[in-house]
């Protein structure tokens, strides 16, 4: 059986013997308090593994062929997010830029917030679990708004409660469809291919505009189409870093967020719900094409 | 420590432990006594490779389960797991794109227990994504990333792009078209960076497109590369928390 650490020799001095108690008495051996700890979780591990691996085999699909390509074609699903991601943006910001900027981030979170207070402790700050459930809540929800947005769910929605009927045909006299002067709002692509944007936004040579060959640098071979430039890059990276500086400006105003570890605990949680959210959409809510599923609720015939 | 000293009663573990090891032999291997007083408990937390990445004695909220939920220690049991299926799953694999799929398949069907250790080599593979990331939510909710805990943040933060790389290798290695095609697709995903993208994804896909060389060098990658690259990085990690003073816990 395990003897108690309270059998210590006795110092000295009353002074150093009083503190050394105070602390000797919060502290427990590691073996056997922890080293038990560990032992136990680890069977329990193995045996939970074990009971997994034996009802649940792992997935085999047919031998690897380059020329048949499986409609949807998915990457591992903790990559799902990007993937995600990936339809919404250019490929370059979706699948480079943002896992980048994201981790580096993430790893410079202790240079943000210096302080050394309400370390070893959840949720130290008083308004913390609030911010924690506010930043999840609306990372979650926002996501899930942007993706409903760029898969034109508010049209449909908008004709279903405008025809009283549920994926009405739209060839069917009296159907209403979304008005026309709102088409550039269908969805992200709309922005870019049903907004009259003048001729020349689609085709802005920039080696006219920049002018390197006058510094000497070669000339800029470049034709910028402005509109694709706004759905693909502007507005995403618009959205990825304002909508978190606004809900942060929002959390200073309401007094929710009072010191820098508040606002990082609500960037944190505002993070990893969109991180989740975007991971679930990616494997559970992209069928074929990767349409966005279940799509016969709101499927636009 | 003299009254630590002081013998307790002989228990029948005792008398047991000295008939059977008190030898040259098993003497030569554990020093210290059998850990029944304070003393030899510590001793034999201090004088053991393994157990001595633990201090020899922490603070009483450490043991708590709902303080860590044990993710830290779970991502690494996990990675030992990994490690021993996947030596067991290597036996039988040979990674060349005529072979590689027959060699899984004839794992499940005619190697004893081959199927088992494929479930648990994946099962595990899942699990350890998780509990990392987990363990990255628990270290930021309880502040334990702050000072003098920044560094090994970070280096918790490549462990974690480590893992997801592990696990995106070994994804590749049973050659099937879900293998393929999430490759095929995470590697474009590398290619549309710019300018850097392209050579990137040439020199990782070792071509054009996910073939042999691809499957050559995510197999180094999944079996030598990566896991190497992560125990050094594991081993910067604990010990930096021994050197930061333990687990965090209020000033």
């Amino acid at each position: 059986m395990a003897a108690t650490p309270q059998a210590q020799a006795q110092p000295s001095s009353a002074a150093v013997r009083g503190r050394q108690r105070r602390a000797r008495e919060e502290e427990l051996l590691v073996w056997p308090d922890l080293v038990f700890i560990e032992f136990i979780s680890a069977v329990l591990f193995t045996i939970l593994i074990v009971i997994l691996a034996v009802m649940v085999d792992s997935v085999l699909l047919d031998r690897a062929n380059a020329a048949i390509t499986p409609n949807p074609s998915k990457a591992p699903w903790y990559f799902l997010n990007l993937q995600e991601l990936l339809l919404h943006m250019h490929p370059a910001l979706a699948g480079v830029v943002v896992p980048t900027v994201a981790l580096i981030a993430l790893g410079a979170i202790p240079y943000f917030d210096t302080s050394n207070e309400g370390q070893g402790e959840w949720l130290s700050t008083p308004n913390a679990w609030l911010l924690t459930k506010i930043g999840a809540g609306v990372g979650a929800v926002g996501t899930m708004l942007l993706i409903f947005f760029d898969a034109s769910k508010h049209v449909q929605i908008y004709e279903w409660i405008a025809n009283g009927e549920l994926n009405a045909n739209p060839d069917s006299p009296g159907f209403v469809a979304w008005p026309s002067w709102l088409s550039g709002i269908e969805n992200m692509a709309a922005i870019r291919d049903n907004i009259a944007w003048p001729e020349w936004m689609f085709n802005v040579p920039l080696g006219d505009v920049l002018r390197t060959d006058l510094l000497g640098f070669p000339r800029v071979e470049l034709d910028w189409n402005i509109p694709a430039f706004l759905v693909e890059q502007f507005i995403p990276v618009n959205t990825m870093i304002g909508l978190p500086l606004l809900l942060s400006f929002v959390a200073h105003r309401a007094g929710w967020a009072k010191t820098k570890r508040d606002h990082m605990v609500l960037q944190f949680s505002g993070f990893i719900a969109v991180y989740i959210t975007l991971t679930i959409v990616g494997t559970f809510f992209r069928g074929e094409g990767l349409v966005l599923i279940p799509y016969t609720i709101f499927a636009h015939e | 420590m003299a009254a630590t000293e002081r013998p307790q009663r002989r228990t029948m573990g005792d008398r047991l432990y000295d008939a059977i090891f008190s030898n040259r032999v098993w003497r030569s291997i554990f020093r210290s006594g059998y850990p029944n007083t304070p003393r030899n408990q510590m001793l034999a937390v201090a004088t053991n490779v393994f157990l001595h990445l633990h201090p020899t004695r922490i603070h009483r909220t450490h043991v708590k389960i709902t303080h860590t939920f044990c993710l830290g220690g779970l991502s690494f049991f996990l990675f030992l797991g990994l490690t021993i299926t996947g030596v067991l799953l290597m036996f039988y694999y040979v990674p060349s794109i005529e072979r590689a799929y027959e060699d899984i398949l004839a794992l499940e069907t005619d190697v004893r227990f081959g199927q088992l250790m494929r479930n648990m080599h994946r099962w595990m593979a899942h699990g350890m994504v998780l509990t990392v990331l987990m363990h990255m939510m628990r270290v930021f909710y309880t502040g334990a990333y702050k000072p003098p805990r920044e560094f090994n943040w970070v280096v918790g933060v490549v462990l974690l792009v480590l893992t997801l790389l592990l696990s995106f290798t070994g994804y590749l290695l049973p050659w099937d078209q879900l293998a393929l095609w999430a490759i095929t697709v995470g590697t474009n995903m590398v290619g549309s960076a710019p300018i850097l993208g392209e050579p990137n994804r040439f020199i990782l896909v070792g071509g054009f497109q996910v073939g042999q060389a691809a499957l050559t060098r995510f197999y180094a990658l999944h079996v030598i590369g990566l896991p190497l690259l992560a125990a050094v990085f594991m081993t910067v990690h604990f010990w930096r928390i021994r050197r930061d003073g333990g687990l965090a816990r209020p000033l």
